[in-house]
């Protein structure tokens, strides 16, 4: 293993793959990534790749509109020789309460403000976009027609290919067990494979990142919750935007090769890394789902899986430096890191240079909890 | 062509009840798999490879492998080899992933 390293990027997933591209491009001679599993391990290669700008934050809302510019355009700027998949069809969010319906009202106010193209749809509006929706309680609708989906493991791998042509070194199956610092310095990253001398680490481990934190006395409020999510068969076409659904606290959405993913957030669901499935969660998956489309009572589910959100105190990004630990940066994008990551990794390595960053992410940092200065994003499940 | 007799199981012919495949009539045993009962009629292409649209036929028989996958009484990807046949049954053979609800274009 390399002795020493100008950044060391710990994770390999969505973010920290576009965190170490975009160091290269800035001119970081020797970037290293180290992740502990796979590439796409984590939440990465559990998530359900939705992309949305509809958020209640201006920041949540900012970093996915410029992540979409990014997905637009990422397999030719990555030059990718496959195709990350992204695809724009719309983002459906329906509220079946006038709680949830003012709360979409709210965030469209936010939107237009930002030039976001976020409609308000009738009812008649909802039943042409998708026919097999069972309208009877919606009371409110909006819809992206610019948001919509990828494919994370292609994203992931668009980055980490980019990477490793501009000379980005990934160390698979190395785990990051400690560091060491002098006084509030960080001088070197402890794996399980050896050191490397470093002065600058980026946490980007998602879910695990207050784990990393910890090995560096840094006491950081984001907890790992599981998200468990499942898979249908391949059907034909039926569904096109990507459904979610307030009240079921629910998301639906139709991918590329014809599978249904569709998964909930479960309010009661302990904090902790945890990779188990439940049945009890298909059985009340399913009559949520059924619930919003009567058809899919005909479909067979092939897959189920759990990955985890990290989940931050206002719901918002962790972004940059940490006070108390010089030469420690957070990449993290809690529980919508997939869609925030081509960003995200563009944020982070102005940072860790020193530029000026395209948006203001000093609002962003974690130093906000302390000072109780949150912002809090209304629009989650 | 049925299996008769078998080592361990037993199977206890149901009465003949009438299916259609396709839209033509067949004749089959209450209860015995779907795939059973196209089989004694000499039906043996089930579904078509995603990809090249090939021929496929009874192959797992356990309702894994997809291969026996179709459309009955409407419902898309049923096992039809692990699929009670009953009378009156519509079974048809499924083009592209199978059509739930009305459809749209992607
Ligand atoms: C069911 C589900 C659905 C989701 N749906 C969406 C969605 O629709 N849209 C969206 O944008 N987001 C979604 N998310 C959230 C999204 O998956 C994550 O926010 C995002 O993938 C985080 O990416 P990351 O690169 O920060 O972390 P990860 O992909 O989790 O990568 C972190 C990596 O760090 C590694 N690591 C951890 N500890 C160490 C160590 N000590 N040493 C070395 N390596 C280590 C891990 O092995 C892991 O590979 C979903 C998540 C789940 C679970």
């Amino acid at each position: 293993m390399i002795k020493s390293a100008d950044v060391v990027v710990i994770g390999g997933g969505s973010i920290g793959c576009a965190t170490a591209y975009n160091l290269a491009r800035l001119g970081f001679k020797n970037v290293v990534v180290l992740e502990k599993g796979y590439i796409c391990r984590g939440s990465t290669g559990r998530c359900a790749a939705g992309i949305r700008q509809q958020w209640g934050t201006e920041m949540n809302c900012l970093i996915s509109r410029y992540s979409i510019r990014h997905f637009e355009v990422m397999n030719e700027s990555l030059e990718y020789d496959g195709d990350v998949e992204f695809r724009q069809n719309g983002y459906l969010m329906v509220s079946y309460s006038q709680k949830e319906a003012a709360m979409l009202k709210e965030n469209l106010k936010l939107h237009e403000k930002l030039g976001i193209p976020v409609r308000f749809l009738s009812v008649d509006d909802v039943k042409e976009i998708v026919p097999v929706i069972n309208t009877e309680r919606i009371v409110a609708s909006t819809i992206c027609m610019e948001d919509g989906q990828a494919n994370p493991f292609k994203v992931t791998d668009a980055y980490y290919r980019a990477a490793g042509r501009l000379g980005v070194k990934f160390y698979t199956y190395t785990e990051v067990t400690g560091f060491k610092k002098e006084g509030e310095k960080i001088t070197a990253v402890v794996t399980d494979k050896g050191e490397i001398a470093t002065s600058a680490v980026v946490n980007a481990t998602g879910p695990y990142a207050k784990f990393i934190s910890a090995m560096l006395g840094h006491d950081l409020p984001v907890e790992p919750e599981r998200h468990q999510i499942v898979v249908t068969e391949p059907l034909d076409p039926f569904l096109r935007p990507l459904v979610m659904n307030f009240f079921h606290n629910s998301y639906c959405q139709q991918v590329l090769n014809g599978s249904v993913l569709a998964g909930y957030g479960n309010p009661d669901e302990p904090k902790g890394i945890n990779y188990d499935c439940s049945w009890q969660f298909i059985k009340e998956l399913a009559a949520k789902i059924v619930d919003q489309f009567p058809v899919m009572k005909e479909v067979n589910i092939v897959r189920q899986w759990s990955g985890h959100y990290g989940i931050s105190p206002d719901g918002q990004p962790v972004l940059g430096t940490v006070p108390g630990v010089e030469g420690y940066y957070l990449a993290l994008g809690c529980g919508k890191g997939f869609m925030l990551s081509p960003m995200i990794g563009e944020l982070i390595a102005q940072c860790v240079a020193g530029q000026d960053t395209t948006l203001p992410i000093g609002i962003l940092n974690v130093r906000r909890f302390k000072k109780g200065e949150l912002i809090v994003e209304p629009a989650v499940v | 062509m049925r299996i008769q007799n078998h080592p361990i199981l037993k199977f206890e012919k149901g009465r003949r009840v009438i299916f259609t495949f396709n839209g033509a009539e067949v004749e089959g045993c209450e209860g015995e798999p779907i795939a059973a009962a196209l089989h004694a009629a000499g039906i043996r292409v089930l579904s078509h490879s995603r990809n090249y649209k090939r021929p496929r036929g009874f192959w797992c028989a356990i309702g894994n492998c997809s291969s026996c996958n179709m459309r009955v009484n409407g419902v898309p990807n049923v096992r039809a080899c692990v699929e009670p046949l009953l009378d009156g049954m519509i079974v048809e053979t499924q083009q592209g992933e199978g059509a739930v609800g009305s459809g749209i274009d992607g």
